[in-house]
């Protein structure tokens, strides 16, 4: 990943406009195996990455790579993102806020 | 603020006795630091927008009219570089990658280093430089990311705060006795947050920032505000007769009915007055 190569952030929708190019995105993983993972994108599109997945694999993992198809991505970074990303009520629990 | 003003050789001149004063007279300071340090903000930038730093000739860095000075990045560390007494990471945030370089004098900055590795997110806190027209950042803190959120919150702040500084800002008309013309924020609080009062500041990262906001009643005020300051001008001033709401609305590009609505509410307020029909001056002329 460098200047000359930026990846753009894309959901599933917007896969289809990146075809060939460097994209990321976070997917929450629904299977998973030792070459890709499948998973549903922010706006819920059912997506492929394939690669090598880390393992352990967590529940939210940001892939960046080339864009395939309009659902898959050829995913040369991997990294977990945990398993509350984009979930905000874990840590206002614990303030007590709510 | 010690850190604002740190500097390497200096700190090291006069044994580090002596630290206000050897600050002070370093030759390699940028002119903006000479400006008062109130007039400083904390920018959160992506790598593309600090690479893409107007350059011009300018011994000040600027970015969108607003003085660059201390920025936050948050990206991937994709380098490290450890020598003795510093530590320079190539931070990588998917729009570019910068060198930022921790200078390592004791213990805590060894600590706070080898923290770090390669392929984590982090966010870096640091003061941008130019050096050979090539920019690194000087990095007072450098820190994991431990929740994602923050990557995502970051970026939106980044956008929240390009169009806080050119929208909000080519909203408004300058007004005669603004002659701060390095602050992003140009006017009056546009915003129904108080923290923003400051005139001579520009969008500045508030940690303790809250954000309740009435929107109808931040609209009215931001309204208001726009408009009253529209008429206060010499230009609008000079005319007899007033300016016209349709005129208004022109060059504020808000539709005639919303200027009307606030023209009403500012003439029950005293701030303006009619002169003739849908004419309208500002009362303290």
């Amino acid at each position: 990943m460098d200047i000359s190569s930026p990846a753009a952030f894309v959901n599933g929708g917007l896969l289809r406009m990146h075809l060939g190019r460097r994209v990321r995105t976070v997917l929450q993983v629904t299977q998973s195996d030792i070459a890709s993972a499948m998973g549903k994108s922010p706006d819920g599109y059912q997506l492929v990455a394939k690669g090598s997945p880390p393992v352990p694999l967590s529940s939210y993992v940001e892939v960046v790579g080339v864009a395939e198809n309009e659902n898959t991505i050829q995913a040369e970074l991997w990294t977990n993102f945990g398993d509350t990303f984009g979930n905000l009520s874990s840590p206002y629990e614990n303030l007590g806020l709510f | 603020m010690q850190s604002n003003e740190f500097d390497g050789n200096a700190a090291f001149s006069g044994g580090g006795f002596m630290p206000s004063q050897a600050t002070q007279t370093t030759p390699d300071r940028p002119s903006s630091a000479s400006k008062n340090s109130d007039a400083r903000c904390l920018l959160p930038l992506t790598v593309k927008q600090l690479v893409d730093l107007s350059r011009g000739g300018e011994s000040d860095i600027s970015i969108e009219g607003v003085d660059v000075n201390n920025i936050v990045l948050v990206g991937k560390v994709s380098k490290i570089d450890n020598a003795v007494s510093e530590c320079t990471f190539r931070v990588d945030d998917g729009t570019g990658w910068v060198e930022c370089t921790k200078w390592v004098h004791e213990h805590l900055d060894s600590v706070e280093v080898d923290a770090i590795s390669v392929g984590m997110y982090v966010r870096v806190y640091g003061q941008l430089k130019s050096i050979h027209s090539r920019r690194t950042v000087h990095t007072f803190s450098i820190r994991p990311v431990t929740d994602y959120n923050e990557i995502t919150n970051h970026f939106i702040e980044c956008i929240y705060v390009h169009f806080y500084n050119t929208k909000m800002r080519g909203c408004i008309n300058t007004q005669p006795g603004m002659t701060n013309s390095v602050s992003g924020m140009t006017a009056q609080p546009q915003v129904a947050n108080s923290n923003f009062g400051d005139p001579g500041k520009g969008y500045s990262y508030e940690a303790n920032q809250t954000s309740q906001y009435n929107n109808d009643e931040e609209q009215i005020r931001a309204l208001s505000s726009m408009v009253l300051q529209y008429l206060r001008q010499p230009a609008c001033i000079a005319f007899e007769m007033g300016v016209s709401s349709v005129v208004v609305a022109r060059e504020l590009n808000i539709s005639v009915d919303k200027v009307r609505q606030t023209l009403d509410f500012l003439a029950s307020e005293g701030l303006v007055y009619t002169t003739t029909d849908d004419y309208f001056k500002f009362t303290d002329a």
